[in-house]
C-alpha cells in the first residue's frame, strides 16, 4: 500500500507531507520529465508506509506538465489510498477534484485543509454529513498548527472504494444529477 | 442582459450563463462553471487578461478565454 | 463510471447545499491588498517597486556587505599571499601556476598577482568565485525569492506580465521561470512546466539560456562592473523579448491563453524558507563546484600548453572582426562552457590587465551571457527536449549569437564607442 497526498496548489499540501513524514525524504524527478516530487515514509499501525506527495493539480483534466505527472502517478498506483488535501475556505472546486479522484474508484480520505481561514471567512461546514453523503473520512485540519492530523493518520486504514451512484443517492436522487 | 465575459466591466458582478464545450472542463478545477456568481476584479489594459472572482477564488483568464464564456448581469 | 463536468457540478451544488453555509462576506484588508497588486494602476508601480527592493537587496547584502565587505579583503589580503608563501613551487612552476597564480606580464617581466581575479590559480580564482562572490549571491537571491514565492506575490506578477509577454507566445506565467532562472538557470529550466505546450516550453528554455544572466553571474559582474549594469539588463530584455517575438513567428505549434488560480497572500513561514533556501543553495554548490574548478584546471591548463595563445590567434580575427572584442576573450568563452560566473571572473582578470575598452568588456560580458548555456543547463534542456527540438535550440543559438552580437557591435561603430 501506498499514500498519495493530492490537491490543489498552494493548499498546504507541502506542509502537510513534512508533518507526516519522519525524518527520511527523498526528492526525486518524475521519469523522462524535470517535474520533482517528495516521497517520505509515514509510522500507521506499526508499519511503514510509503507517502508521496504528488504535484499539484486543479483537476484530473491535465492543462500541464505537473498535473500530467499527477494523473499519470495516479494510474500508476493503483493500490493506493488518495488523501485529497482541500482549502476548505474553497470546498466546491475542492470537492470537483475530490470526486474526480472518487470516481476512479480510488480509496479516500478527505482533509478540509486551511479550517481555521474558512471559519475566519464565516464558512460553516457539516464535516458529519459530509462524509455520511461522501461515504469516506472527512478531516479538518489546520496543516500550520498541526490541529487534525492525529485524526486524520487514524482514518486512513478506514478509507474504502466508494461507487459515485452512492454518493449521488445520499446527496438527494439522481433525477437531477444523472449520470452521463 | 448578456454579454461576454470579456466585456464586463470592472468590478460589474454576473452569472455565468454559458461555457464553451470544450472549455468547460479547464476552468472546472479553478471552480468557474454554468451558474455560479462573477465578479470582475480586473482587468489589464492592451488585451490583457483578466481577472476574476468565483467563490471567493481568483482566476486569471486571458481574453481570448473569457471570450468564450457568456455571462448574465444586470 | 465517471460522471460529466455538468453531472459533477450538479452533485457538489447539491452536497453543497447540504453542508456548507457561507457566512456574511468580509472584505478584509488582506483582499484589498491583493486585488491592488493586480490591479495595472496600482500593480505595476508594485512591481517595479518589489523589483526595485530585490535589487537593492541583492546588491547590499550580497555584493557590498558580504563580497566587498568582507571576501575581497579575506581572498586578496590573506587567503592569495598565504598560498603564495606556502604553495610550493614560485611562479614560473607550471602545477603553481595552475594552482595559485599564473602570475602576469608587467614592463616585460612575470610578476605575482595582488587580486583574486588575476590570480587565474584553481585554488584562488576558483575559490573567490564560488565562496568569495557568487554564494553570496545566490543566497541572497533565493532568500528574497522564497519570501515573493511564499507570499504568493508570483502569480500577480505573471497576470501584470501576461499582456506583453502573449504577444510573444508566451504565459505571463513564463515570468516566474525567468525570475528563477536569474538565480540559476537549472531550476529555472525546471519550472517551465507549468507552461502548457511544447512550443512555450521550448521557446522558454531558448530563451532561458541565452538572454537570462543566472545570480552567479550577475553577482560577479555586478562586482566587476556595477555601472554597466542598466545597459547589460537592458540589452538582455531587448534580446529576451525581441527573438522571442521572432521565434513565436517561426516555431510551430500553439499559445494558449492564461488560465491561472491567483492564490490569496499567505504569511510565508520561516521555516518553509529556511527548507528552501537549503536546498537550493545546496543543490547549486553541487552543481557549481565541480564545475568551476574542473573550469579553472581546463583553462589554467590551456594557457600553459599554449592551446589558449593557438585558439585565440585562431579565432581573433572572427572576434575581433565580427564582435569587435580582442582575441584573449577566448579563454572566458571556453570557461563559460562550463560556468559562466568563472568566465565573467576570467574575463575580470583580463580587464585588470587593461587591455580592453570600456565597450569591448561591455560587449564580452554580453556575449558570455548569451553564446551558449552553461553546461549544467545544457544537460538538462537535453533531458527536457526531443532531438528536433535541441537542434532548434541550437541552431537558435548559434543565429542569435552571430546576429545579436554583430548588432551590438554594430551599434557600438554607428555611436563611435566600439
Amino acid at each position: 500500500m501506498k499514500i498519495l497526498l493530492m490537491g490543489h496548489p498552494n493548499v498546504g499540501k507541502s506542509v502537510f507531507f513534512n508533518r507526516l513524514t519522519g525524518a527520511k525524504v527523498l526528492e526525486s524527478n518524475y521519469p523522462g520529465t524535470t517535474v520533482d516530487f517528495m516521497k517520505g515514509w509515514m509510522r500507521l499501525e506499526g508499519e511503514d508506509v510509503e507517502l508521496i506527495d504528488v504535484p499539484g493539480a486543479f483537476s484530473l483534466e491535465p492543462k500541464d506538465r505537473a498535473e500530467e505527472v499527477a494523473v499519470k502517478m495516479l494510474a500508476e498506483n493503483k493500490d493506493s489510498v488518495i488523501v485529497c488535501v482541500l482549502d476548505a475556505s474553497k470546498i466546491e472546486r475542492g470537492l470537483y477534484l475530490a470526486l474526480e479522484i472518487i470516481e476512479k474508484g480510488y480509496p479516500a480520505v478527505v482533509a478540509l485543509n486551511m479550517w481555521d481561514v474558512a471559519e475566519d471567512k464565516n464558512i460553516r461546514i457539516d464535516v458529519e454529513k459530509l462524509e455520511r453523503i461522501l461515504g469516506v473520512p472527512v478531516v479538518p485540519t489546520t496543516a500550520i498548527s498541526g490541529e487534525g492530523f492525529k485524526e486524520l493518520v487514524s482514518k486512513i486504514k478506514e478509507a474504502a472504494p466508494v461507487k459515485i451512484e452512492k454518493i449521488i443517492e445520499s446527496a438527494g436522487g439522481r433525477e437531477s444529477a444523472a449520470v452521463s | 442582459m448578456e454579454k461576454k465575459l470579456s466585456e464586463m466591466d470592472f468590478d460589474e458582478e454576473g452569472t455565468v450563463k454559458e461555457i464553451e464545450e470544450n472549455l468547460k472542463k479547464q476552468v472546472a478545477g479553478m471552480g468557474i462553471r454554468e451558474g455560479k456568481n462573477v465578479r470582475m476584479a480586473t482587468k489589464q489594459p492592451i488585451k490583457g487578461p483578466v481577472v476574476v472572482e468565483v467563490d471567493k477564488s481568483f482566476t486569471s483568464l486571458g481574453l481570448g478565454i473569457a471570450d468564450k464564456i457568456v455571462v448574465e448581469v444586470e | 463510471m465517471p460522471l460529466s463536468v455538468d453531472a459533477r457540478w450538479d452533485l457538489i451544488d447539491k452536497i453543497s447545499k447540504q453542508t456548507v453555509e457561507f457566512g456574511a462576506r468580509k472584505h478584509t484588508l488582506k483582499d484589498a491588498i491583493a486585488e491592488l497588486t493586480v490591479k495595472p494602476l496600482t500593480g505595476i508601480p508594485v512591481a517595479i517597486a518589489v523589483i526595485y527592493g530585490f535589487w537593492s537587496f541583492f546588491c547590499d547584502f550580497a555584493g557590498t556587505l558580504f563580497t566587498d565587505g568582507f571576501m575581497v579583503r579575506l581572498f586578496d589580503e590573506h587567503w592569495l599571499p598565504w598560498l603564495q608563501s606556502v604553495f610550493p613551487g614560485g611562479l614560473k612552476n607550471p602545477f603553481y601556476a595552475l594552482m595559485v597564480d599564473a602570475g602576469h606580464i608587467e614592463g616585460g617581466v612575470l610578476v605575482a598577482s595582488d587580486n583574486c581575479f588575476e590570480a587565474f590559480g584553481v585554488l584562488t580564482s576558483g575559490f573567490f568565485v564560488v565562496f568569495g562572490v557568487v554564494l553570496w549571491a545566490v543566497l541572497a537571491f533565493y532568500l528574497m525569492f522564497a519570501i515573493l514565492e511564499d507570499a504568493g506575490y508570483l502569480p500577480r506578477l505573471a497576470v501584470l506580465v501576461d499582456t506583453v509577454l502573449h504577444k510573444i507566445g508566451l504565459h505571463g506565467y513564463a515570468i516566474v521561470p525567468t525570475f528563477l532562472s536569474l538565480g540559476c538557470n537549472v531550476p529555472g529550466v525546471t519550472a517551465t512546466r507549468p507552461l502548457e505546450t511544447r512550443k512555450q516550453r521550448f521557446m522558454m528554455m531558448t530563451l532561458l539560456a541565452i538572454f537570462v544572466p543566472c545570480g552567479a553571474q550577475i553577482g560577479i559582474m555586478q562586482d566587476l562592473v556595477p555601472e554597466m549594469m542598466g545597459w547589460i539588463f537592458l540589452t538582455l530584455a531587448i534580446g529576451y523579448l525581441g527573438f522571442g517575438f521572432i521565434l513565436n513567428k517561426i516555431v510551430p505549434g500553439k499559445s494558449p491563453e492564461l488560465i491561472m488560480d491567483v492564490p490569496p497572500y499567505q504569511m510565508p513561514t520561516l521555516r518553509n524558507i529556511v527548507r528552501k533556501l537549503w536546498i537550493r543553495t545546496s543543490r547549486f554548490l553541487i552543481v557549481a563546484v565541480p564545475f568551476v574548478l574542473l573550469g579553472s584546471i581546463i583553462v589554467g591548463l590551456m594557457y600553459l600548453t599554449g592551446a589558449m595563445d593557438w585558439l585565440a590567434a585562431v579565432l581573433g580575427p572572427l572576434l575581433m572582426g565580427w564582435f569587435g572584442v580582442p582575441s584573449e576573450t577566448v579563454a572566458p568563452l571556453i570557461a563559460g562552457f562550463l560556468r559562466k560566473d568563472l568566465a565573467v571572473g576570467i574575463l575580470g582578470g583580463l580587464m585588470e590587465q587593461g587591455i580592453m575598452t570600456t565597450f569591448q568588456v561591455f560587449t564580452s560580458v554580453i556575449l558570455l551571457c548569451i553564446y551558449f548555456p552553461c553546461l549544467a543547463t545544457f544537460a538538462l534542456m537535453l533531458k527536457e527536449e526531443n532531438g528536433k527540438e535541441i537542434l532548434g535550440s541550437l541552431a537558435s543559438l548559434v543565429a542569435m549569437v552571430f546576429v545579436y552580437g554583430g548588432l551590438i557591435h554594430l551599434v557600438g561603430i554607428m555611436l563611435g564607442v566600439a
